[in-house]
């Protein structure tokens, strides 16, 4: 069942920093959004707290599911989230990795052999099942990261800017492998600093220094504002001349 | 899902037993940690004293003092040597000998007129340690040498010391079985002081608390591989203890194991929560090597005995698990007490480890708030 | 820049750190103030082709000259002449402004005068306008990274080299600082980029791509564009339903070519103009120009198939 999410009015603020200051924004079921902003602007902040590992100041968001509230504890356990840091382990092997997840997430021994099988394929990280994750390339270890993720079948996937740092081509197979799950309608909500990667959402949430600034599709966006990339669209938006 | 799930748990135990295997650094600690504790205690100290060297002034220079002499002489603690009057002191004073023999004249008439006779053994008092050991040796010797030079002239009281347990006040049967306290004492806490903090420190918590497993899990999970190398560093100081420095064992082996495997998941989980409190490497090893070696080494009863602590020491001591594990090995291998007579010790055992447990799984942060 | 006509020049240059060839047998030369990109994944040798340029690594084999020295001294030469801007480290955050240059002047040996007359210059090119008492700590990213610049070409490098240099600064300053990066190509100083973002790739003269140590791609970013995609690269707005059969039909049909997924729409190359009307069902479409990002994806699956 599509689930989507409405943040109302959170503030949040981290040490001396303010990092969200009244963020309000709506994601609409079954579609990928793009939560956009520069590094500071607060994206990780955001999707830590609705993954549940921070909790707001002020305000809240709710999860919701063919309309009805769906409580967070519950929310969480359909839920997967890639963090932006490394955080796989560097000393176990790809197999490894998957075995532990599944375990942690009481995966059934079919569904997981099928799952196991058609995510490494997507991957082509089958011939290096056995490497350690410290010896993968940056963009193998983001995929194993994703396929940690997807393992469990999420019905929710947050993702903090999963191709940061990614040679341009694991990048796009990245990509491809996202639109693949995203044909099964889950909600997929992807942190990026990478203005191009806006034009690859369905929904764009533009926040920059812990604030909303825009939200909506993309392409209209740019249009609205005669803007020839999202990146121009963006200083427009901050108020510098392009 | 709420509550616990073993599952869960055992798959935290299988991951942390992959990464032990590939740590040298844990590994080696584990295995290494527990041979040089052994060979330090076991042979490098050495409390017992032999060959202290004893000047002998012999003044009377009859068959009877020579016979005195050859009873310290013969005995494997002194190595007399023949001195006159004025070298005696001097010897002392050079710290060529510990000790002086002073053999009066008219050594032999005494003994065979009155059937007594006193000779006096002056000792080096600036080494307190060596001093009171060679001290008790007297009362040994005064004996055997009250059996060899008797003349048949009954002794009415005999005043008989027998060291019970151990006769020959081996000091290697007193330190090697406390060995197993100490050495799984501060082995277990440097074993699992870094595990948690250094999942928080590579960033790999994050994503495991956004899973749906629990502390508890976890806390359970990780202490299970380490408690399964300690119970291998526990069997190899039971064995060195046995094989090589033959010390005896009296007591039940399934006591022993059983009370040391409670012992060391108390100390193991006293590791995690410093990782789990602190949750950085560098600070959780500090704080894991001071109250390890600490109440271990010196609070325990190892060495210096706990009822000669200050009574605020002593107090202190009965919340600490090796004071308690000290007592039921030193009982099991030497007194060979049961279940009944480690009673107390046991309850206060698995009463500690339960607190620690629990306060691991209370201290575990859930959250990334600053 | 007297006589040499070439600010780098490399011939089969080959790094091997044991059984692994980090940079394996590349070639390329680049011009007096250029800006020149590099551009790949970590580990594809960008790293180390830096390191021997700035005469930090002596190359086993192949010709290299940097600012007219080769390493026939052990490399010392060549580090006179060129500037470096780490990614991870740049200025020590509790001194102030004037206490990091002066600290990078006396390792240079500069002299106090010099060292005073390139502060000024320096300062204006990058429009500084701050007090010098001020703690690097207390600077904003942006401004620090331009700090860092002026720090690398304090000595004036004929050569200088950035490494990843806006990573994590905002899109404002970044916008700023490929302005600096402009003026100072202007006055002559060869600069050499390497940077995860295409954007920042397009302002570059020249682009090298890198991968597993070979240099794949090498040209300014428009002939790599043309050479990369002869033919129109299109973006079609898919039908409202049945996306997927859509698609299929399209790719079945052999009008287009290389059909990728762009949000709502998708990118494509324009392969039978006459047969794609009928093949796509009249969808919309509009030409649009490849980012860099296609033309390597483009360049590295050529190379694979």
């Amino acid at each position: 069942m599509p689930i989507h999410c409405d943040v109302e009015h959170v503030n949040k603020r981290l040490k001396q920093n303010q990092a969200l200051k009244d963020v309000s924004l709506h994601f609409e079921k079954g579609l990928l959004h793009g939560i956009i902003g520069p590094d500071g602007a607060g994206k990780t902040t955001l999707l830590r707290t609705l993954a549940g590992l921070l909790r707001p100041d002020q305000g809240g968001f709710q999860f919701f599911e063919e309309g009805r509230p769906l409580a967070l504890a519950d929310a969480r356990l359909r839920m997967a989230y890639m963090p932006q840091q490394q955080s796989l382990y560097a000393d176990l092997s790809i197999a490894e990795h998957l075995d532990f997840f599944r375990d942690l997430h009481r995966i059934p021994t079919e569904i997981y052999r099928e799952r196991r099988a058609s995510l490494l394929h997507m991957t082509r990280l089958d011939k290096f099942v056995d490497r350690p994750a410290g010896k993968l390339s940056g963009g193998m270890y983001k995929k194993l990261g994703l396929m940690c993720s997807l393992l469990q079948s999420p019905d929710i996937l947050l993702l903090d800017e999963p191709t940061n740092g990614v040679d341009p081509i694991s990048r796009r197979e990245f990509w491809d492998m996202l639109y693949e799950f995203r044909e099964k309608r889950i909600l997929i909500l992807i942190a990026t600093a990478y203005m191009d990667e806006a034009e690859r959402c369905d929904r764009v949430h533009v926040i920059n220094e812990g604030r909303t600034l825009a939200a909506g599709e993309p392409r209209s966006l740019m249009v609205e504002s005669g803007a020839a990339s999202f990146q121009d669209y963006f200083l427009q938006k901050i108020g510098v001349s392009a | 899902m709420k509550g616990f799930v073993l599952t869960r748990a055992w798959s935290i135990a299988r991951k942390e037993v992959r990464h032990v295997r590939r740590d040298p650094f844990t590994l080696t600690m584990a295995l290494g940690l527990p041979v040089v504790m052994i060979v330090f205690f076991g042979y490098a100290i050495d409390f017992n004293v032999k060959n202290v060297r004893i000047a002998v002034v012999d003044q009377d220079r009859t068959p009877s003092s020579r016979a005195l002499q050859n009873v310290f002489s013969s005995s494997d603690y002194f190595q007399t040597v023949p001195a006159d009057g004025r070298d005696g002191i001097d010897l002392l004073d050079n710290e060529n000998t510990k000790a002086a023999l002073y053999i009066p004249p008219g050594f032999q008439t005494d003994l065979t007129r009155k059937g007594a006779a006193s000779v006096q053994v002056v000792l080096d008092g600036a080494d307190n340690q060596t001093t009171g050991v060679i001290a008790s040796y007297l009362g040994g010797l005064q004996r055997a040498a009250n059996d060899r030079l008797a003349v048949a002239v009954p002794v009415p009281v005999r005043l008989d010391t027998r060291f019970l347990f151990n006769s020959e006040l081996n000091s290697r049967w007193f330190i090697v079985p406390g060995l197993s306290v100490v050495v799984i004492g501060i082995l277990s806490i440097l074993l699992t002081a870094l595990t948690v903090a250094r999942e928080w420190e590579n960033g790999s918590m994050e994503l495991l608390l956004s899973t749906p497993v629990r502390p508890l899990e976890i806390v359970v999970g990780k202490l299970f591989p380490y408690s399964v190398l300690g119970l291998f560093s526990l069997a190899f100081v039971y064995v060195a203890a046995r094989l090589v420095f033959g010390v005896p064992f009296r007591g039940s082996h399934l006591l022993f194991a059983g009370t040391g495997l409670v012992f060391l998941t108390t100390v193991l989980a006293q590791g995690l929560l410093i990782s789990v409190i602190t949750r950085q490497q560098l600070l959780a090893m500090q704080l894991a090597n001071i109250s390890g070696m600490m109440p271990n080494l010196l609070l325990s009863g190892f060495i210096f005995p706990i009822e000669s602590m200050p009574a605020f020491f002593q107090t202190l001591t009965m919340g600490l698990a090796p004071r308690w594990f000290m007592y039921i090995v030193r009982g099991v291998f030497l007194k060979g007490a049961g279940l009944f007579e480690m009673g107390v010790p046991i309850i206060a055992l698995c009463a500690i480890n339960v607190a620690i447990v629990a306060l691991a799984v209370k201290k575990f942060k859930t959250d990334l708030e600053p | 820049m007297s006589g040499r006509a070439l600010a780098v020049e490399v011939e089969g240059l080959t790094v091997s750190f044991g059984d692994f060839k980090a940079v394996d047998d590349i070639s390329f030369s680049v011009r007096p103030g250029e800006i020149f990109g590099f551009l790949g994944a970590n580990g594809a040798g960008k790293t180390t082709t830096i390191r021997v340029l700035c005469g930090v690594l002596v190359p086993a084999r192949g010709r290299v000259l940097v600012a007219g020295h080769d390493f026939s001294d052990g490399g010392w030469r060549i580090k006179h002449q060129v500037g470096y801007m780490s990614q991870r480290f740049t200025l020590y955050n509790d001194l102030s402004v004037a206490e990091n240059l002066a600290f990078t002047a006396s390792l240079r040996k500069m002299s106090a005068e010099k060292t005073a007359a390139r502060m000024t210059e320096l300062f204006a090119l990058i429009e500084f306008d701050r007090p010098l008492t001020t703690r690097v700590s207390d600077l904003p990213g942006g401004l620090k990274q331009e700090l860092s610049l002026a720090a690398a070409l304090l000595h004036e490098p004929s050569v200088v080299f950035l490494d990843e240099p806006t990573a994590g600064v905002s899109p404002a300053s970044r916008r700023r600082f490929w302005d600096l990066i402009r003026r100072v190509s202007q006055k002559g100083v060869t600069v050499f980029v390497t940077t995860h973002y295409m954007d920042e790739a397009e302002e570059c003269d020249r682009i090298a791509l890198m991968r597993a140590g070979k240099i794949i791609a090498l040209d300014s970013p428009a002939g790599l564009k043309t050479s990369a995609f002869p033919e129109k690269l299109i973006e079609i707005e898919a039908p409202a339903e049945n996306v997927v059969e859509w698609r299929r039909a399209l790719a079945a049909s052999g009008a287009v070519e290389g059909i990728q997924p762009h949000g709502m729409r998708f990118h494509a190359v324009l392969k039978d103009p006459e047969r794609f009307s009928a093949a796509s069902k009249g969808a919309r479409w509009r030409e649009i120009r490849p980012s860099l990002e296609d033309v390597f994806v483009r360049l590295v699956e050529g190379d694979d198939r």
